[in-house]
Protein backbone atom coordinates (compact mmCIF):
# COMPACT_ATOMS: atom_id res chain seq x y z
CA UNK A 1 0.00 0.00 0.00
CA UNK A 2 1.35 3.35 -1.07
CA UNK A 3 0.60 5.71 1.17
CA UNK A 4 -0.09 9.96 1.22
CA UNK A 5 3.17 11.31 2.19
CA UNK A 6 2.95 14.41 4.29
CA UNK A 7 5.72 16.85 4.99
CA UNK A 8 6.35 18.83 7.78
CA UNK A 9 8.26 22.28 7.22
CA UNK A 10 9.09 24.58 10.58
CA UNK A 11 10.17 28.24 9.79
CA UNK A 12 12.24 29.76 12.59
CA UNK A 13 9.68 28.76 15.06
CA UNK A 14 10.13 29.62 18.67
CA UNK A 15 7.55 28.93 21.55
CA UNK A 16 7.64 30.36 25.26
CA UNK A 17 5.18 28.99 28.31
CA UNK A 18 3.46 31.86 29.47
CA UNK A 19 5.36 32.74 33.05
CA UNK A 20 8.19 31.83 31.95
CA UNK A 21 11.44 33.69 30.58
CA UNK A 22 13.31 31.64 28.44
CA UNK A 23 11.55 30.01 25.06
CA UNK A 24 11.22 26.05 24.90
CA UNK A 25 11.83 26.35 21.49
CA UNK A 26 13.64 28.64 19.99
CA UNK A 27 14.46 29.70 16.04
CA UNK A 28 13.79 26.18 15.11
CA UNK A 29 14.24 25.75 11.51
CA UNK A 30 13.34 21.70 10.22
CA UNK A 31 11.92 19.76 7.48
CA UNK A 32 10.45 16.35 7.57
CA UNK A 33 9.16 14.23 4.54
CA UNK A 34 7.66 11.16 4.86
CA UNK A 35 9.90 7.83 4.42
CA UNK A 36 12.55 9.62 6.82
CA UNK A 37 13.13 8.06 10.17
CA UNK A 38 13.70 10.94 12.43
CA UNK A 39 14.97 10.55 16.24
CA UNK A 40 14.85 13.59 18.65
CA UNK A 41 17.40 13.22 21.37
CA UNK A 42 18.46 16.04 24.23
CA UNK A 43 18.78 16.47 28.06
CA UNK A 44 15.32 16.98 30.39
CA UNK A 45 13.89 19.74 29.15
CA UNK A 46 15.32 20.49 26.43
CA UNK A 47 12.11 21.27 24.91
CA UNK A 48 11.36 18.08 22.61
CA UNK A 49 8.15 17.38 23.75
CA UNK A 50 6.96 21.13 23.36
CA UNK A 51 8.44 21.00 19.29
CA UNK A 52 6.13 17.68 18.81
CA UNK A 53 3.31 19.64 19.86
CA UNK A 54 4.43 22.92 18.18
CA UNK A 55 4.20 20.06 14.59
CA UNK A 56 0.63 18.77 15.54
CA UNK A 57 -0.70 22.48 16.70
CA UNK A 58 -1.62 21.79 19.42
CA UNK A 59 0.59 24.68 20.83
CA UNK A 60 1.16 27.81 18.86
CA UNK A 61 4.22 29.32 18.10
CA UNK A 62 4.85 32.99 19.35
CA UNK A 63 7.20 33.09 16.57
CA UNK A 64 7.73 31.42 13.28
CA UNK A 65 5.36 28.90 11.70
CA UNK A 66 4.87 24.90 11.59
CA UNK A 67 3.33 23.51 8.12
CA UNK A 68 2.04 20.29 7.25
CA UNK A 69 1.86 20.15 3.63
CA UNK A 70 2.35 23.88 2.78
CA UNK A 71 -0.46 24.99 4.93
CA UNK A 72 -0.07 26.34 8.05
CA UNK A 73 -1.39 23.60 10.52
CA UNK A 74 -3.60 25.73 12.57
CA UNK A 75 -5.64 25.68 9.18
CA UNK A 76 -6.49 21.77 9.78
CA UNK A 77 -8.66 20.60 12.60
CA UNK A 78 -7.06 18.71 15.07
CA UNK A 79 -8.94 15.80 13.70
CA UNK A 80 -7.49 16.10 9.99
CA UNK A 81 -3.74 16.63 11.57
CA UNK A 82 -4.90 13.26 13.42
CA UNK A 83 -5.52 11.74 9.70
CA UNK A 84 -1.95 12.91 8.96
CA UNK A 85 0.12 12.41 12.37
CA UNK A 86 0.00 9.64 14.36
CA UNK A 87 0.74 11.05 18.00
CA UNK A 88 2.08 9.07 21.36
CA UNK A 89 1.98 11.27 24.57
CA UNK A 90 5.29 10.69 26.82
CA UNK A 91 1.83 9.62 29.42
CA UNK A 92 0.39 6.94 27.97
CA UNK A 93 -2.16 7.40 31.00
CA UNK A 94 -3.75 10.61 29.35
CA UNK A 95 -4.08 8.49 26.39
CA UNK A 96 -6.37 5.63 27.32
CA UNK A 97 -10.15 6.34 27.88
CA UNK A 98 -11.97 3.14 26.80
CA UNK A 99 -13.17 0.56 28.31
CA UNK A 100 -10.88 -2.63 27.12
CA UNK A 101 -7.52 -2.75 25.47
CA UNK A 102 -9.96 -3.88 22.47
CA UNK A 103 -11.61 -0.99 22.34
CA UNK A 104 -8.50 0.80 22.98
CA UNK A 105 -7.44 0.10 19.59
CA UNK A 106 -10.75 0.10 18.33
CA UNK A 107 -11.43 3.84 18.80
CA UNK A 108 -9.77 5.76 16.05
CA UNK A 109 -11.00 2.98 13.15
CA UNK A 110 -14.81 2.80 14.55
CA UNK A 111 -14.36 6.81 14.10
CA UNK A 112 -13.01 6.25 11.24
CA UNK A 113 -16.00 4.19 9.82
CA UNK A 114 -14.77 0.92 9.59
CA UNK A 115 -16.60 -2.00 11.14
CA UNK A 116 -17.36 -5.52 11.17
CA UNK A 117 -14.49 -8.22 9.64
CA UNK A 118 -12.25 -5.53 8.42
CA UNK A 119 -12.23 -3.60 11.74
CA UNK A 120 -11.71 -7.22 13.49
CA UNK A 121 -9.19 -8.26 11.23
CA UNK A 122 -6.98 -4.78 12.01
CA UNK A 123 -7.49 -4.64 15.76
CA UNK A 124 -6.28 -8.37 16.17
CA UNK A 125 -3.28 -7.74 13.96
CA UNK A 126 -2.05 -4.95 16.18
CA UNK A 127 -2.76 -6.25 19.07
CA UNK A 128 -0.78 -9.49 18.43
CA UNK A 129 2.08 -7.11 17.58
CA UNK A 130 2.77 -6.27 20.67
CA UNK A 131 1.65 -9.73 22.44
CA UNK A 132 -1.27 -7.59 23.52
CA UNK A 133 -4.11 -10.14 22.68
CA UNK A 134 -4.31 -11.66 25.72
CA UNK A 135 -5.14 -8.47 27.19
CA UNK A 136 -7.90 -7.61 25.33
CA UNK A 137 -10.59 -7.43 27.54
CA UNK A 138 -9.00 -6.27 30.45
CA UNK A 139 -9.29 -2.39 31.85
CA UNK A 140 -6.35 -0.09 30.18
CA UNK A 141 -5.91 1.95 33.63
CA UNK A 142 -5.18 -1.31 35.56
CA UNK A 143 -2.44 -2.75 32.99
CA UNK A 144 1.32 -2.22 33.93
CA UNK A 145 3.07 0.36 32.82
CA UNK A 146 4.35 -0.70 30.05
CA UNK A 147 1.70 -2.34 28.71
CA UNK A 148 -0.41 0.96 29.18
CA UNK A 149 2.41 2.29 26.58
CA UNK A 150 2.11 -0.52 24.42
CA UNK A 151 -1.70 -0.44 23.95
CA UNK A 152 -1.10 3.67 23.21
CA UNK A 153 1.24 3.14 20.59
CA UNK A 154 -0.64 0.07 18.66
CA UNK A 155 -4.12 2.22 18.82
CA UNK A 156 -2.16 4.67 17.17
CA UNK A 157 0.10 2.98 14.69
CA UNK A 158 -3.61 0.55 14.24
CA UNK A 159 -4.95 4.12 12.49
CA UNK A 160 -1.91 3.85 10.21
CA UNK A 161 -1.06 7.27 9.42
CA UNK A 162 1.42 8.73 7.08
CA UNK A 163 3.51 10.23 9.80
CA UNK A 164 4.09 9.16 13.78
CA UNK A 165 5.35 11.08 16.73
CA UNK A 166 6.41 8.78 19.85
CA UNK A 167 7.76 10.47 22.60
CA UNK A 168 9.89 8.20 24.66
CA UNK A 169 8.52 5.17 22.98
CA UNK A 170 10.85 2.57 24.87
CA UNK A 171 10.43 4.71 28.45
CA UNK A 172 8.62 1.62 30.12
CA UNK A 173 8.67 -1.37 27.66
CA UNK A 174 10.97 -4.73 27.97
CA UNK A 175 13.76 -5.36 25.71
CA UNK A 176 11.09 -8.03 24.13
CA UNK A 177 9.42 -5.37 23.24
CA UNK A 178 11.73 -2.94 22.74
CA UNK A 179 12.95 -4.94 19.70
CA UNK A 180 9.19 -5.71 18.05
CA UNK A 181 9.02 -1.71 17.88
CA UNK A 182 12.30 -1.23 16.98
CA UNK A 183 11.18 -4.02 13.91
CA UNK A 184 7.66 -2.76 13.61
CA UNK A 185 9.03 0.50 13.10
CA UNK A 186 11.47 0.38 10.39
CA UNK A 187 8.90 -1.78 8.48
CA UNK A 188 6.82 1.12 8.51
CA UNK A 189 9.43 3.23 8.01
CA UNK A 190 10.35 1.22 4.94
CA UNK A 191 6.38 1.65 3.62
CA UNK A 192 7.22 4.80 3.59
CA UNK A 193 5.32 6.02 7.05
CA UNK A 194 7.48 9.30 8.22
CA UNK A 195 8.79 8.83 12.26
CA UNK A 196 9.67 11.07 14.42
CA UNK A 197 10.96 9.34 17.69
CA UNK A 198 11.69 11.44 20.78
CA UNK A 199 13.99 9.44 23.14
CA UNK A 200 16.94 9.11 25.44
CA UNK A 201 17.33 5.79 25.21
CA UNK A 202 20.86 4.94 23.14
CA UNK A 203 20.85 1.77 21.74
CA UNK A 204 16.38 3.10 20.34
CA UNK A 205 18.29 5.77 18.46
CA UNK A 206 21.06 3.32 17.22
CA UNK A 207 18.89 0.47 16.18
CA UNK A 208 16.64 2.27 14.43
CA UNK A 209 18.93 4.36 12.26
CA UNK A 210 18.01 7.40 9.97
CA UNK A 211 18.79 11.02 11.35
CA UNK A 212 19.17 12.55 14.38
CA UNK A 213 18.23 15.86 15.66
CA UNK A 214 20.08 17.16 18.97
CA UNK A 215 18.53 19.87 21.25
CA UNK A 216 20.19 21.89 23.74
CA UNK A 217 18.26 24.65 25.58
CA UNK A 218 15.39 24.64 22.89
CA UNK A 219 17.65 24.98 20.08
CA UNK A 220 18.65 22.31 17.47
CA UNK A 221 22.65 21.89 17.93
CA UNK A 222 23.41 18.96 15.46
CA UNK A 223 22.01 16.96 13.16
CA UNK A 224 23.69 13.18 12.16
CA UNK A 225 22.49 11.31 9.09
CA UNK A 226 23.76 7.48 10.21
CA UNK A 227 22.58 4.50 8.40
CA UNK B 1 6.94 47.84 53.05
CA UNK B 2 5.87 43.83 52.76
CA UNK B 3 2.24 43.02 54.47
CA UNK B 4 1.42 40.00 56.59
CA UNK B 5 -1.16 38.04 54.40
CA UNK B 6 -3.56 38.01 57.24
CA UNK B 7 -3.81 41.76 56.94
CA UNK B 8 -4.30 41.04 53.01
CA UNK B 9 -7.16 38.44 53.90
CA UNK B 10 -8.44 40.87 56.22
CA UNK B 11 -8.93 43.77 53.76
CA UNK B 12 -9.91 41.31 51.23
CA UNK B 13 -13.11 40.31 53.80
CA UNK B 14 -13.71 43.74 54.41
CA UNK B 15 -14.42 44.63 50.65
CA UNK B 16 -16.36 41.24 49.76
CA UNK B 17 -18.55 41.76 52.86
CA UNK B 18 -19.09 45.54 51.81
CA UNK B 19 -20.06 44.47 48.74
CA UNK B 20 -22.42 41.23 49.65
CA UNK B 21 -24.34 43.97 52.23
CA UNK B 22 -25.31 47.09 50.23
CA UNK B 23 -27.39 46.80 47.03
CA UNK B 24 -27.40 50.80 46.08
CA UNK B 25 -25.26 51.11 42.68
CA UNK B 26 -23.59 54.46 43.89
CA UNK B 27 -22.61 52.77 47.46
CA UNK B 28 -21.52 50.38 45.44
CA UNK B 29 -19.39 52.24 43.21
CA UNK B 30 -18.39 54.03 45.92
CA UNK B 31 -16.85 50.23 47.52
CA UNK B 32 -14.65 49.73 43.99
CA UNK B 33 -13.15 52.75 43.66
CA UNK B 34 -11.77 52.12 47.40
CA UNK B 35 -10.93 48.47 45.66
CA UNK B 36 -8.96 49.29 42.96
CA UNK B 37 -7.35 52.48 45.48
CA UNK B 38 -6.39 49.20 47.70
CA UNK B 39 -5.25 47.36 44.88
CA UNK B 40 -3.18 50.07 43.89
CA UNK B 41 -1.51 50.52 47.26
CA UNK B 42 -1.10 46.73 47.58
CA UNK B 43 0.48 46.58 44.49
CA UNK B 44 -1.39 44.19 42.64
CA UNK B 45 -1.73 44.37 39.07
CA UNK B 46 -4.99 45.48 37.58
CA UNK B 47 -4.13 43.99 34.20
CA UNK B 48 -6.33 41.10 35.13
CA UNK B 49 -9.28 43.66 35.79
CA UNK B 50 -9.03 44.78 32.31
CA UNK B 51 -9.64 40.78 30.94
CA UNK B 52 -12.88 40.82 32.34
CA UNK B 53 -14.19 43.35 30.06
CA UNK B 54 -14.55 40.45 27.42
CA UNK B 55 -17.33 39.51 29.52
CA UNK B 56 -19.72 42.91 28.93
CA UNK B 57 -22.06 40.91 26.59
CA UNK B 58 -22.73 38.85 29.73
CA UNK B 59 -23.58 41.85 31.63
CA UNK B 60 -26.13 43.15 28.77
CA UNK B 61 -27.57 39.55 28.87
CA UNK B 62 -27.59 40.04 33.05
CA UNK B 63 -29.40 43.30 32.68
CA UNK B 64 -32.07 42.42 30.61
CA UNK B 65 -33.30 39.24 32.56
CA UNK B 66 -33.11 41.41 35.42
CA UNK B 67 -35.76 43.46 33.59
CA UNK B 68 -37.98 41.08 32.91
CA UNK B 69 -38.60 40.57 36.61
CA UNK B 70 -37.95 43.99 38.00
CA UNK B 71 -41.42 46.00 37.54
CA UNK B 72 -40.36 48.87 39.00
CA UNK B 73 -39.12 51.87 36.83
CA UNK B 74 -40.03 53.62 33.63
CA UNK B 75 -40.08 51.33 30.82
CA UNK B 76 -37.47 52.00 27.71
CA UNK B 77 -38.13 49.14 25.20
CA UNK B 78 -41.58 47.06 25.61
CA UNK B 79 -42.82 44.27 23.33
CA UNK B 80 -46.71 43.98 24.18
CA UNK B 81 -46.94 43.51 27.76
CA UNK B 82 -43.47 42.58 28.15
CA UNK B 83 -40.87 45.20 29.54
CA UNK B 84 -37.61 44.90 28.01
CA UNK B 85 -35.60 47.31 29.41
CA UNK B 86 -36.60 49.87 32.67
CA UNK B 87 -34.52 52.03 34.68
CA UNK B 88 -34.79 50.68 37.68
CA UNK B 89 -33.47 47.65 36.34
CA UNK B 90 -30.44 49.17 34.30
CA UNK B 91 -29.44 50.55 37.99
CA UNK B 92 -29.60 47.11 39.37
CA UNK B 93 -27.73 45.23 36.46
CA UNK B 94 -25.22 48.28 36.77
CA UNK B 95 -24.82 47.35 40.60
CA UNK B 96 -24.60 43.88 39.93
CA UNK B 97 -21.60 44.08 37.62
CA UNK B 98 -20.10 46.63 40.19
CA UNK B 99 -20.22 44.16 42.83
CA UNK B 100 -18.60 41.44 40.75
CA UNK B 101 -15.56 43.48 40.22
CA UNK B 102 -15.40 44.05 43.87
CA UNK B 103 -15.09 40.35 44.37
CA UNK B 104 -12.99 39.92 41.64
CA UNK B 105 -10.65 42.48 42.95
CA UNK B 106 -11.08 41.02 46.49
CA UNK B 107 -9.81 37.82 44.48
CA UNK B 108 -7.15 39.47 42.98
CA UNK B 109 -5.98 40.56 46.55
CA UNK B 110 -5.95 36.93 47.65
CA UNK B 111 -4.42 35.65 44.49
CA UNK B 112 -1.71 38.01 45.10
CA UNK B 113 -0.52 36.06 48.24
CA UNK B 114 1.77 33.39 48.53
CA UNK B 115 -0.13 30.21 48.94
CA UNK B 116 2.54 28.85 51.38
CA UNK B 117 1.84 31.60 53.82
CA UNK B 118 -1.51 31.91 53.16
CA UNK B 119 -2.40 28.33 54.30
CA UNK B 120 0.55 29.13 57.08
CA UNK B 121 -1.95 32.14 58.12
CA UNK B 122 -5.19 29.77 58.37
CA UNK B 123 -2.95 27.22 60.35
CA UNK B 124 -2.49 30.43 62.31
CA UNK B 125 -6.01 31.62 63.17
CA UNK B 126 -6.49 27.96 64.37
CA UNK B 127 -8.30 26.51 61.14
CA UNK B 128 -7.55 22.62 61.44
CA UNK B 129 -4.51 21.69 59.50
CA UNK B 130 -6.59 18.87 57.79
CA UNK B 131 -8.58 21.04 56.53
CA UNK B 132 -6.14 23.34 55.50
CA UNK B 133 -4.00 20.78 53.83
CA UNK B 134 -7.14 19.75 51.66
CA UNK B 135 -7.57 23.11 50.50
CA UNK B 136 -3.96 22.84 49.61
CA UNK B 137 -4.34 19.71 47.84
CA UNK B 138 -7.29 21.22 45.93
CA UNK B 139 -5.31 23.96 44.61
CA UNK B 140 -2.35 22.55 44.09
CA UNK B 141 -3.92 19.89 41.79
CA UNK B 142 -6.42 22.72 39.49
CA UNK B 143 -3.62 23.22 36.85
CA UNK B 144 -2.59 19.65 36.80
CA UNK B 145 -6.01 18.24 36.21
CA UNK B 146 -7.21 21.15 33.57
CA UNK B 147 -3.65 20.34 31.99
CA UNK B 148 -4.44 16.71 32.02
CA UNK B 149 -8.06 17.05 30.75
CA UNK B 150 -6.78 19.50 27.89
CA UNK B 151 -4.18 16.43 26.69
CA UNK B 152 -7.33 14.04 26.80
CA UNK B 153 -9.24 16.17 24.55
CA UNK B 154 -6.35 16.90 22.31
CA UNK B 155 -5.45 13.00 21.81
CA UNK B 156 -9.11 12.01 21.52
CA UNK B 157 -9.29 14.88 18.37
CA UNK B 158 -6.10 13.50 17.14
CA UNK B 159 -7.36 9.49 16.93
CA UNK B 160 -10.06 11.18 14.45
CA UNK B 161 -12.83 12.52 16.43
CA UNK B 162 -13.85 16.13 15.15
CA UNK B 163 -15.75 17.41 18.34
CA UNK B 164 -17.26 20.22 15.93
CA UNK B 165 -18.88 17.27 13.79
CA UNK B 166 -20.23 15.06 15.87
CA UNK B 167 -23.26 14.17 16.35
CA UNK B 168 -25.53 14.33 19.36
CA UNK B 169 -26.60 11.36 20.04
CA UNK B 170 -22.75 10.38 20.23
CA UNK B 171 -21.89 13.73 22.48
CA UNK B 172 -22.31 11.80 25.62
CA UNK B 173 -20.09 8.93 24.35
CA UNK B 174 -17.05 11.13 23.58
CA UNK B 175 -17.65 13.20 27.26
CA UNK B 176 -17.58 9.61 28.53
CA UNK B 177 -14.57 8.88 27.24
CA UNK B 178 -12.47 12.31 28.36
CA UNK B 179 -13.87 12.10 31.65
CA UNK B 180 -13.41 8.85 32.65
CA UNK B 181 -9.56 8.65 32.29
CA UNK B 182 -9.85 12.11 33.80
CA UNK B 183 -11.95 10.59 37.43
CA UNK B 184 -9.40 6.90 37.41
CA UNK B 185 -6.48 9.39 37.10
CA UNK B 186 -7.71 11.47 39.95
CA UNK B 187 -8.94 8.52 41.80
CA UNK B 188 -5.15 7.05 41.38
CA UNK B 189 -3.33 9.99 42.31
CA UNK B 190 -5.55 10.44 45.75
CA UNK B 191 -4.87 6.57 46.38
CA UNK B 192 -1.08 6.71 45.39
CA UNK B 193 -0.69 10.42 47.76
CA UNK B 194 -2.27 8.80 50.77
CA UNK B 195 0.19 6.04 50.64
CA UNK B 196 2.66 8.59 49.70
CA UNK B 197 1.70 11.04 52.71
CA UNK B 198 2.07 8.18 54.95
CA UNK B 199 5.00 6.70 54.45
CA UNK B 200 6.78 10.13 54.66
CA UNK B 201 5.08 10.43 58.14
CA UNK B 202 1.95 12.97 57.86
CA UNK B 203 0.09 13.36 60.53
CA UNK B 204 2.81 11.23 62.28
CA UNK B 205 2.92 13.95 65.55
CA UNK B 206 0.16 16.07 66.13
CA UNK B 207 1.63 19.72 65.29
CA UNK B 208 4.36 20.15 61.90
CA UNK B 209 6.49 22.87 62.47
CA UNK B 210 6.96 25.49 58.68
CA UNK B 211 9.37 26.68 56.65
CA UNK B 212 8.36 29.37 55.70
CA UNK B 213 7.67 31.62 59.04
CA UNK B 214 4.98 34.86 58.98
CA UNK B 215 4.70 37.82 62.04
CA UNK B 216 2.73 40.52 61.98
CA UNK B 217 4.70 43.66 61.97
CA UNK B 218 3.62 46.92 63.49
CA UNK B 219 2.38 48.12 60.54
CA UNK B 220 0.08 45.15 59.94
CA UNK B 221 -1.81 45.77 63.07
CA UNK B 222 -2.35 49.49 62.18
CA UNK B 223 -3.47 48.54 58.94
CA UNK B 224 -6.08 46.00 60.30
CA UNK B 225 -6.88 48.77 62.86
CA UNK B 226 -7.39 51.58 60.28
CA UNK B 227 -9.53 49.41 57.32
CA UNK B 228 -11.77 47.94 60.36
CA UNK B 229 -12.22 51.58 61.44
CA UNK B 230 -12.92 52.95 58.02
CA UNK B 231 -15.41 50.17 57.38
CA UNK B 232 -16.96 50.94 60.33
CA UNK B 233 -17.28 54.17 59.58
CA UNK B 234 -17.80 53.69 56.03
CA UNK B 235 -21.41 51.95 57.28
CA UNK B 236 -22.63 54.24 60.03
CA UNK B 237 -22.07 57.13 56.92
CA UNK B 238 -24.31 55.24 54.40
CA UNK B 239 -26.65 54.30 56.85
CA UNK B 240 -27.34 58.10 57.69
CA UNK B 241 -27.67 58.90 54.05
N1 LIG C 1 3.01 23.29 30.53
C1 LIG C 1 4.16 23.95 30.74
N2 LIG C 1 4.15 25.19 31.30
C2 LIG C 1 5.30 25.87 31.49
N3 LIG C 1 6.51 25.42 31.16
C3 LIG C 1 6.60 24.21 30.59
C4 LIG C 1 5.43 23.41 30.35
N4 LIG C 1 5.82 22.26 29.76
C5 LIG C 1 7.15 22.33 29.66
N5 LIG C 1 7.65 23.49 30.15
C6 LIG C 1 9.06 23.92 30.16
O1 LIG C 1 9.52 23.96 28.83
C7 LIG C 1 10.82 23.41 28.75
C8 LIG C 1 10.85 22.26 27.74
O2 LIG C 1 9.97 21.23 28.18
P1 LIG C 1 9.74 19.90 27.37
O3 LIG C 1 8.62 19.17 28.02
O4 LIG C 1 9.56 20.24 25.93
O5 LIG C 1 11.12 19.13 27.59
P2 LIG C 1 11.58 17.71 27.08
O6 LIG C 1 12.74 17.93 26.21
O7 LIG C 1 10.42 16.97 26.51
O8 LIG C 1 12.05 17.01 28.42
P3 LIG C 1 11.95 15.47 28.88
O9 LIG C 1 13.11 14.77 28.30
O10 LIG C 1 12.04 15.55 30.36
O11 LIG C 1 10.62 14.94 28.42
C9 LIG C 1 11.19 22.98 30.16
O12 LIG C 1 12.06 23.97 30.69
C10 LIG C 1 9.90 22.95 30.91
O13 LIG C 1 10.10 23.33 32.24
MG1 LIG D 1 9.30 15.34 27.04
Amino acid sequence: MIKPMVNINLNNVSYTYSGRLEPAVENVTLSLDSGEITAITGLNGSGKSTLARLILGLLKPQEGQVCLDNRPVNSYTLAEVGEKIGYVLQNPNQMLFNTTVYNEVAFGLRWKGMKGEELKARCNQYLELFHLWPLRNKLPFNLSEGQKQMVAISAVLALEPSCLILDEPTKSIDTLRKKILIRVLRDIGCLGTGIIVISHDRSFVDALGGREINMVKGKITAYETRR
Amino acid sequence: MKLDVRTKLVIAAILSTLAIIYQNAVVLGVVLIITIVALALLKVSLQSFFDFRKLIYLYLVLIVIQSLFIRGGEPLITIGELHLLTTESIIYGIAIILRFLILIGSGLILLSCNLSEMLLAMDRMHIPYEIVFMIQIGIRFIPVLINELSNIFDTIQLRGVDLRKVYKRKVIRVYISIFTPLIYSIWQKAEQLSILLELRGFRRYPTRTYYRTISMGVIDYIIIGLSLSLAVIFVVVISML
